[in-house]
């Protein structure tokens, strides 16, 4: 048995050998060990694997071009779905696992406010290093009115090891409000959301503004996706109430774009809206038959309408050739990775061989002026980045098919011609 | 009349009042609302019969059953995908697989559903009456994992097939898939009725329900008429669950449980073993759970459905029509 396992890790060691040796192509010379960087997100879904493939993109190009000071990368992908949805207590459970390999410096994730929330408090302690490249739930990073819990309890007096290089929904909320009402018109307003932490949030941000702005909010209803398949009551409360549009606080897996199919059900033709949750593939196909004038909203600048992207997409595109490959928060979930590896780069030079955590986390607070693909940008000492842009998204049928590479690539499974299409972006760092 | 039992009258009397208060200022928004409450009944109707059937003959509540009927939406869907269907219109392929599928399903429901009672219930018919429902339980969840393994946990898209024409008659908007579903219903429904009320199997059925013992005297072979049971319940379900997928074109995996407990509720609020009870009380609890939703609030909907449940089982544990169990 043990000359077996001898056998196993002889075969490992060469295996990785000619890995590195295939990917630095002859120079840099023999790596000085490697340091493992996680994720965790809900791989199993489209999404999560989307926002997984731009980790393992970047450190694949990171270790081809050399690796860290020396050092190669290994990515593990976790995944926190558990009965197909993602799950706070497996977050909990994949942070333990990297905190006891002390290979893990750092990871990207999660996807999910409410498992960051769970998370934060386990890593802070051990000064572990985490980026998300999609949590959008303010109360994270900032203490601010109606918040449930307060990110300095989160970190229990540690100093902070949480990043995200997403804005949060206390602008994406008011970007959609203020698009709803000032661009497309809409006075009135029927509001669901699905009573998540997220859906709740976002809905509440949503419905402060859309208010503020002069809007009439006809309704607001909740409801549990394991309690409602059939929605038509509550949007025919909607439209009974005068609402001319519906605003939905949710996420897909929450059966959060049923509604607007059933939209059609009751013969009702308005615009339907949402956050980052609906702007997915699964919320095409939940639509089907319905599926365009869908607004969501993506709490960050859309890559693919960022020059210093363009690159980066079309190798990734390469690399990864997928129809679900290429998700929303992909680039976001690369220049998380980059982020990083570029802070331990600076730690390892600094402790002159294999840092500690704390050091990489020191490191990656005094992360300025980072050069991602979707900007360059700064982060704030809670950790929240400096750039504060929506973007907004609409889907649209009957595409052709140039139209539908030109689009986000966010198209229904079935109905392959509906795609989200970017439309605007809100620029919440700049003074309107 | 005890003093709780007549509370639970005058909730009852005032919750109709409040309802034909809002039917006559609102007239075209609650027949509206009593038209999802149809659609969404007829469906539980149809999963009900099958909860009331096998409780009446080995008074065993299936819990797997929910299941079936969304299994059924799945398979449904999966055979749907062998034809050149058209999403965009109905076309005369949209009709043929419809009249194909439609009877695969039940028949391919139904199979499953024998091999089940074979499985899982046969060889408990004499054990407690603990095992068999924890076997239920238990078969529940490993076809819920059946299917998530099947299509993972998003909803899986079930194909628009049928014609979407729609009309707006006095304010009221309803269309052909509302009618399809409500018919369709109706006439399974009637069907049962005939076979268990004119056919020698549905004596058999009858008798076996009544009393095994003697029915097995009589020269009935229980083991047949009950997977005979299971067969025809699961024919329902199976046609519950292509009628699902065809309504409301989107299933999850996990669709099964919350549509069994509220078919479960409509049986027991039916009279459980009671099958004009089942659809009644399926039709009943639908129309309660679209009213509830207009009216009081989609969250409050799971309360309201469970608490008649409680309540039907505290104050008339007979149900509406009276319950029909074999009498010891």
């Amino acid at each position: 048995m043990v000359r077996a396992r001898g056998l196993i890790v002889l075969t490992t060691a060469t295996l990785v050998a000619f890995a590195c040796g295939g990917t630095t192509g002859g120079g840099g010379g023999a790596s000085k060990g490697t340091i493992k960087i996680g994720s965790d997100l809900p791989v199993c879904t489209i999404g999560g694997q989307a926002v997984s493939n731009g980790v393992q993109f970047a450190v694949n190009q990171k270790n081809a071009a050399g690796g860290v000071e020396g050092y190669t990368i290994q990515y593990q992908s976790f995944d926190d779905c558990r009965q197909g949805a993602y799950s706070a207590d497996a977050g909990v459970d994949n942070v333990r696992k990297m905190l006891d390999d002390n290979k893990f410096l750092g990871m990207v994730g999660p996807y999910n406010s409410a498992v960051a929330k769970a998370e934060i408090p386990i890593a802070a302690p051990k000064h572990f290093v985490m980026i998300s490249p999609a949590n959008t739930n303010p109360c994270l990073t900032k203490d601010i009115a109606g918040c449930a819990y307060h990110p300095q309890d989160l970190r229990a007096g540690n100093a902070n090891n949480y990043w995200r290089v997403v804005t949060t929904d206390d602008y994406q909320g008011p970007a959609m409000a203020t698009y709803a009402y000032k661009t497309l018109g809409i006075k009135n307003i029927g509001i669901l959301d699905d009573s998540t932490v997220f859906g709740v949030g976002i809905a509440g941000s949503f419905e402060q503004q859309f208010k503020s702005l002069g809007g009439t909010v006809a309704k607001h209803s909740e409801y549990k996706k394991e309690q409602t398949s059939d929605f038509k009551s509550i949007l025919l409360g909607f439209k009974n109430a005068g609402a001319l549009g519906v605003y939905v606080g949710g996420t897909d897996d929450q059966n959060i774009c049923i509604p607007r199919k059933q939209m059609k059900d009751i013969g009702w033709d308005a615009p339907f809206m949402g956050g980052d949750g609906i702007e997915t593939s699964d919320c095409v196909d939940q639509a089907s038959g319905n599926e365009p004038n869908i607004y969501a909203t993506s709490a960050g600048a859309d890559a693919t309408k960022v020059d210093g992207a363009k690159q980066a997409i079309a190798d990734f595109r390469k690399a990864f050739s997928g129809p679900n490959d290429f998700g929303g928060y992909t680039m976001q979930a690369y220049d998380a990775a980059n982020a990083l590896m570029a802070a331990i780069g600076r730690a390892v030079k600094n402790a002159n061989g294999t840092p500690s955590r704390e050091q990489v986390r020191a490191e990656m607070a005094k992360t300025t002026g980072f050069k991602g693909v979707i900007g360059t940008y700064d982060f704030d000492k809670n950790g929240d980045t400096s750039l504060k842009i929506v973007s907004i998204y609409v889907v649209t049928g009957s595409l052709s098919d140039a139209a539908i590479k030109d689009s986000t690539g966010v198209c229904g499974s079935k109905t392959k011609n509906a795609c989200f299409v970017w439309k605007t972006q809100f620029d919440f760092a700049k003074p309107a | 009349m005890s003093l709780p039992d007549f509370g639970f009258y005058v909730l009852c009397a005032t919750a109709i009042v409040l309802l034909a208060a809002q039917a006559v200022i609102h007239p075209g928004e609650f027949v509206q609302v009593f038209i999802f409450g149809l659609t969404q009944g007829s469906i539980y109707a149809l999963v009900a019969l099958g909860y009331t059937m096998v409780y009446g003959i080995i008074e065993l509540i299936n819990f797997a059953h929910g299941d079936v009927f969304t299994l059924g939406a799945y398979v449904g869907s999966a055979i749907l995908g062998f034809f050149a269907i058209s999403e965009g219109g109905f076309t005369t392929v949209n009709l043929i697989a419809l009249l194909l599928v439609f009877p695969a399903v039940m028949l391919v429901m139904g199979g499953i559903n024998v091999a089940i009672e074979r499985v899982a219930y046969r060889p408990l018919r004499n054990a407690p009456r603990l095992a068999p429902l924890i076997t239920a339980i238990g078969m529940s969840f490993f076809l819920e994992g059946v299917m998530f393994l099947w299509h993972g946990p998003a909803t899986v898209h079930f194909p628009d097939i049928l014609p979407k024409a729609a009309t707006t008659v006095a304010g009221v908007f309803f269309g052909f898939k509302d009618v399809f579903v409500v018919v369709v219903a109706a006439i399974l429904v009637a069907l049962l009725a005939i076979f268990i009320n004119r056919t020698k199997l549905g004596k058999a059925m009858r008798a076996t329900a009544q009393d095994r013992d003697a029915a097995q005297l009589m020269g009935i072979d229980i083991n047949r008429t009950i997977a005979a049971t299971f067969f025809i319940g699961a024919l329902l379900a199976g046609a519950g669950g292509m009628i699902w997928g065809l309504y409301y074109n989107t299933v999850y995996y996990q669709l099964g449980f919350r549509s069994g407990l509220i078919a479960f509720t409509a049986a027991v609020f039916g009279g459980i073993g009671n099958i004009p009870g089942a659809a009644l009380g399926g039709l009943i609890i639908g129309l309660i759970a679209a009213f509830s939703d207009s009216y009081i609030g989609s969250k409050w909907t799971q309360v309201v459905v469970f608490g008649i449940l409680i309540g039907v089982l505290v104050f008339r544990p007979t149900g509406l029509l009276g319950m029909r169990v074999p009498e010891k």
